[in-house]
């Protein structure tokens, strides 16, 4: 039996070396990586492998080769599955069951006695706000009515780690910001999170930490600013209000690292003393940059910002396409 | 983010005691009939099983208050007088008089409801549950995919009992009843032994097929003309190919008379006296539903093999 004692040293989730073959299709490709805790966002274009990447780590798939581990033991291992909560993307109920019903059922299967999956059950549901609609059945709910049951069923044997294939899905933006909530208070407790979602706004509200798959394998993973680190040719366009723009454009056009120079339409967010200045190599930019301004101390600049380091920008360049997935 | 310690710390799991990995068994049979009872089809089918139940039941108990109380007397039936006891010789042919052949009849008169009840619950136990994914639910819990059959299995072997094994125990005391109870229930106990072993034996390989044919065909319709096929297509067939050639080897086709003989053979009944005739041997009966249970078994194994690799 696990206890929170064993898995406190290891590595909640660890990808070693995995790969997942279906027949002749590769699904995912020699995945490492290691999950200690915090939430972290699954991202990927259709196909890219997320729901088998999910699969492989609740331990309802087995690797083709290397190894999945939940704290530290073999997560095909029916007891890993004690440490997991998972909620899959699937929207198949038993609809003629009450959600109650339903999640105590759940309950009893996690190896609870009738007593205490009857408090959890009760305890779950009145978390997730569907204490007063547990007794209908569930073909009355709404989808993210839905969504909160599939995540109580996940959630009734208080596992530390939750496994989330597209929670977000379909729901309101009104029921979008309450399940965030909701993330964000079971991350303050101690639960930690896999969401895979194709909200990249979304997961960038939640977390920082995002992972990335492309056609199977794992194109970046760490946070935005790690990733945008690690890609050094990754470009970033970069808006500098200043007092004499044309005198700084005239500088930097010059700039090996520097790719282009634009005059933005005046708006309400731009003055006619702002540039964007597009760079191919921004690590070498920010250094060069960094000596001119020391060097140049007359230089009036009174807004400095990239403005494309979000993760879909980021996305975009890792999967080649706009970042729309 | 907050730091990783912190939060660990705030984190208490539940630790209390898990019970026998077994018990989920019970969990999926539980939210399994859940799931049957809610359907009217299932009352309705009941309702046939009921019918035919309480056909035996009001039967037997007439035939033996006629006997006792008008068997010297002569009716009028079209016009004509009819002796009561030539009417009641006539009527021993259906067997409502407790005897094994009581029970067995029973159970086989049953089967036609079986059929049907099966095919819908198996689309609706294991069908659905591959074909719209909500197997994920049961399968990331920390049981086996064994469990889950297991569990399965057992609903489906529960609705057979509610059809052959309590009806027929509740024939078997009524018998005692109308006859003097203390000698029947003596001189029959076997009987009783019987409707366990014939009521067992159904439950078993109808619920194994059950599940081998839900998770190859899935879908109600298929499913339902599958079993039409196995149960009454085979059974026409075999009685052709059996009447054709004399040969009683073709009734081996059809798995509800193998059922049927197993039970007999559990009731202790003379070979000689199954109708119809020609029948296989009691052996070869057997042999054909091991084979049956085996390679449902196996199918099965194949199945949850590779369902998730």
């Amino acid at each position: 039996m696990y206890n929170s004692a064993l898995y406190k040293d290891e590595p909640l989730l660890q990808f070693i070396d995995v790969s997942k073959w279906f027949g002749p299709i590769l699904a995912l490709s020699q995945i490492t990586w290691t999950f200690k805790s915090g939430i972290v966002g699954l991202v990927g274009a259709n196909g890219a492998g997320k729901s088998t990447f999910l699969r492989l780590a609740a331990g309802l798939l087995r690797p083709t080769l290397g190894e999945v581990k939940i704290a530290g033991h073999d997560a095909w291992d029916w007891r890993s599955r004690r440490l997991i909560g998972y909620c899959p993307s699937t929207d198949a109920f038993f609809h003629d069951l009450s959600g109650q019903q339903f999640v105590l059922v759940m309950a009893r299967l996690c190896g609870m006695t009738r007593r205490e999956a009857r408090k959890s059950t009760e305890a779950i549901l009145q978390r997730l706000g569907l204490h007063d609609l547990a007794t209908r059945p569930i073909y009355g709910y709404s989808k993210g009515m839905r969504q909160r049951i599939k995540l109580a069923q996940a959630l009734v044997h208080h596992p530390p780690l939750l496994i989330l294939d597209e929670p977000l899905a379909g729901i309101d933006p009104l029921g979008r910001h309450e399940l965030i909530g909701l993330f964000r208070q079971l991350n303050q407790e101690g639960h930690s999170l896999i969401i895979s979602s194709h909200e990249l706004e979304t997961l960038e509200q939640l977390t920082d930490q995002i992972l990335i798959l492309s056609r199977g394998r794992l194109a970046a993973a760490g946070t935005i600013a790690e990733i945008r680190h690690q890609l050094s040719e990754y470009p970033i366009t970069i808006r500098i209000t200043v007092s004499s723009p044309r005198e700084l454009a005239r500088q930097l056009i010059d700039w090996p690292e520097v790719s282009a120079i634009e005059w933005p339409a005046s708006s309400q967010h731009t003055s006619c003393n702002t540039l964007l200045v597009r760079v191919h190599r921004p690590r070498e930019f920010f250094q060069r940059l960094t000596q001119f301004l020391a060097q140049n101390t007359s230089w009036d600049i009174t807004c400095f910002e990239s403005i494309d380091e979000s993760a879909h920008a980021l996305l975009g360049y890792i999967l080649g396409g706009s970042g729309k997935t | 983010m907050k730091g990783v310690d912190s939060q660990l710390l705030q984190f208490t799991p539940w630790e209390g005691n898990h019970t026998r990995r077994h018990a989920a068994a019970v969990a999926i049979l539980r939210i399994s009939l859940l799931l049957i009872v809610r359907q009217r089809l299932f009352w309705a089918l009941l309702a046939l099983a009921a019918l035919a139940f309480f056909f035996f039941f009001y039967a037997q108990y007439l035939l033996v208050w006629i006997s006792q109380h008008l068997a010297q007397e002569t009716i009028r039936i079209a016009g004509f007088p009819v002796s009561v006891s030539n009417l009641l010789r006539f009527l021993d042919r259906l067997a409502l008089n407790g005897s094994a052949h009581t029970y067995g009849n029973f159970i086989w008169f049953q089967g036609y409801i079986i059929v049907i009840l099966l095919a819908f619950s198996g689309s609706q136990l294991f069908g659905n549950d591959i074909v719209y994914g909500s197997m994920l639910f049961y399968y990331s819990k920390p049981i086996s995919l064994w469990h889950y059959f297991y569990g399965k299995c057992c609903t489906i072997a529960l609705l057979l009992l509610m059809t052959t094994f309590i009806p027929a125990i509740i024939l078997w005391i009524e018998a005692g009843l109308l006859f003097d109870w203390k000698t029947y229930y003596m001189q029959n106990y076997h009987l009783l032994l019987g409707i366990t072993g014939y009521s067992t034996l159904i439950a078993l390989t109808l619920s194994l097929l059950t599940a081998a044919t839900a998770l190859l065909f899935r879908r109600t319709t298929p499913l339902v003309l599958a079993w039409m096929g196995l149960f009454v297509l085979l059974r026409l067939i075999s009685n052709w190919l059996t009447l054709a050639t004399q040969d009683a080897s073709w009734r081996l086709l059809d798995l509800w008379n193998n059922l049927y003989l197993c039970g007999l053979w559990c009731f202790g009944v003379d070979h000689a006296t199954i109708r119809p005739v020609p029948q296989p041997s009691y052996d070869a009966a057997c042999l054909v539903i091991v084979g049956i249970i085996i390679l449902c078994l196996m199918y099965i194994n194949f199945y949850l093999k590779y369902l998730y690799k």
